[in-house]
């Protein structure tokens, strides 16, 4: 029997109509990732799925129990929830935070709630904290002491709500990794994430939400190298792409060249690759095509299937391949000695080079 | 990116540490063709230089010719792999001069 099952959902504040139609059957032990757009409702399916926002039609079960407002107390202590802002108490050191629950609502003794919360603090690295009071500590800390507290519970599922999306860069990573761990221990969870790679690699199943539901849903390799409906191919080709409009020759290439190395970073695209990927761009934009034409735009796309990464520049005019133009042989010799191949095309007035990594 | 300055016996050792692009190449130029006025053996260690592009490339010419001028040196040394594969395929590891062992001074 699935641990939590969802039938024909239907979630509506007021007129409009949110999810509609949603079922889905979750097993012990699954790692969902929930993606998508904004405003797809995403935090909306997991707030109906434990009545923080209950449903305004259909059911849900909780290993086989339909869930109502009178049971949903009993349900909760059973199934955990992260948020975004971690939601800690914030007249409560980090023990307290922990062993609160356990104490009010299970009827555990304190000393042996603080055992065990002494237990948990250890595995998310943070037992030398257990005496901090909440504005003591980093987001990533906050973040770590808030799913201490949920699994202080014993839950059997976790919905967690961007996790990390109110998190400094620096500090995402070590949320994740305890996340990873979780998620290697068996716990059952679902996840509403934007850090793909979690969603790849940890995940038994992803979900697609948009148009109100579960638009698509699949093994990470089937969503994220080979998704089979047209709104989640470009969701998953957009995520994979980098895009910079450079509007006039006083461009600010610190942002655009700031955003290249970024997005090398997310794709995890190796040292070397990177460096070429990062060069080819600079000198295409800042020194062979802006001070020919101008304005142009850049797009630059990964793809994990075929192991290349193209970047296009784009710029209107006469039909030119700017390469031939350019005033710069430097330059232009290091953009033709990074990329594998060069191609320029024209159509509508639009010149367009591309270069394959 | 960073610029450290070390003098070790009538020696200039800049430091460069980061990326050596068309946005942080203006800073090298600032540092390192005026200290040709004081000092006649400048080396530049790529230790931490992880990427260099054409801006970076044209700032060495301008400090070879500024160390020619001078009657001084100017010493590329502890190269990272990526910066030297883009020397290699620009030609300039025949321009420029080159330590590759570590100088511990
Ligand atoms: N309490 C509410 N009252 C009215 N409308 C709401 C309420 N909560 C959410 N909505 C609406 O429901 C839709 C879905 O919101 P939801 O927050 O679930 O999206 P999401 O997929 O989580 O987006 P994001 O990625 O930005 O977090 C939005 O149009 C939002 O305005
Ligand atoms: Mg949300």
């Amino acid at each position: 029997m699935s641990i939590l099952s969802v039938k024909n959902l239907e979630k509506r504040f007021g007129d409009n109509v949110i999810l509609k139609n949603v079922s889905a059957d979750i097993e012990k032990g699954e790692v969902i990732s929930i993606i998508g757009p904004s405003g797809t409702g995403k935090s909306t399916f997991l707030r109906a799925m434990n009545f923080l926002d209950p449903p305004t039609d259909g059911e849900v079960f909780f290993d086989g129990r339909l869930i109502t407002k009178k049971n949903v107390d009993a349900v909760r202590r059973r199934m955990g929830m992260v948020f975004q802002n971690f939601g800690l108490f914030s007249h409560m050191n980090v023990m307290d935070n922990l062993s609160a629950g356990p104490v009010k609502l299970l009827g555990v003794s304190k000393s042996e709630a603080e055992e065990k919360s002494a237990e948990l603090l250890r595995t998310v690295g943070l037992y030398e904290r257990a005496r901090f009071m909440p504005r003591q500590l980093s987001g990533g800390q906050k973040q770590r002491v808030a799913i201490a507290r949920c699994l202080a519970m014993s839950p059997e599922v976790i919905l967690f709500d961007e996790p990390t999306s109110a998190l400094d860069p620096t500090m995402v990573s070590e949320v994740m990794a305890v996340m990873r761990n979780l998620a290697k221990s068996g716990m059952t969870m679902l996840v509403v994430t934007h850090e793909m790679d979690f969603a790849r690699d940890v995940s038994s199943r992803v979900f697609y939400m948009d148009e109100g539901g579960i638009y698509e849903q699949g093994n990470p390799e089937i969503i994220f190298n080979n998704p089979q409906r047209q709104k989640t191919q470009a969701f998953i080709y957009n995520i994979r792409s980098y895009n910079y409009e450079v509007e006039s020759r006083d461009f600010d290439y610190a942002e655009m060249l700031s955003g290249v190395e970024n997005f090398c970073f997310r794709h995890a695209i190796g040292k070397r690759d990177a460096n070429r990927l990062q060069l080819i761009t600079e000198e295409l934009i800042i020194n062979i095509v802006t001070p020919q034409y101008g304005a142009c735009s850049l797009a630059v796309h990964f793809s994990e299937k075929q192991e290349t990464c193209n970047i296009s520049v784009s710029y209107k005019g006469e039909s030119g391949n700017a390469l031939d133009g350019a005033a710069d042989d430097l330059s232009v010799s290091m953009v033709k000695n990074s990329a594998k191949e060069i191609r320029h095309q024209y159509a509508d007035g639009i010149n367009t080079l591309t270069a394959v990594l | 990116m960073t610029i450290n300055k070390v003098q070790k016996n009538g020696k200039l050792i800049l430091d460069i540490e980061g990326r050596l692009d068309t946005a942080t190449a203006p800073q090298l130029q600032g540092v390192l063709i005026p200290a040709f006025d004081d000092c006649k053996e400048i080396a530049l260690d790529f230790a931490e230089l992880v990427y260099v592009s054409s801006a970076g490339l044209r700032v060495l010419l301008m400090g070879q010719k500024q160390a020619k001028k001078t009657d001084g040196t100017m010493t590329l040394q502890n190269v990272s792999d990526e910066v030297m594969e883009v020397l290699e395929m620009t030609g300039f590891t025949d321009m420029l001069t080159i330590e590759q062992q570590r100088n511990f001074l």
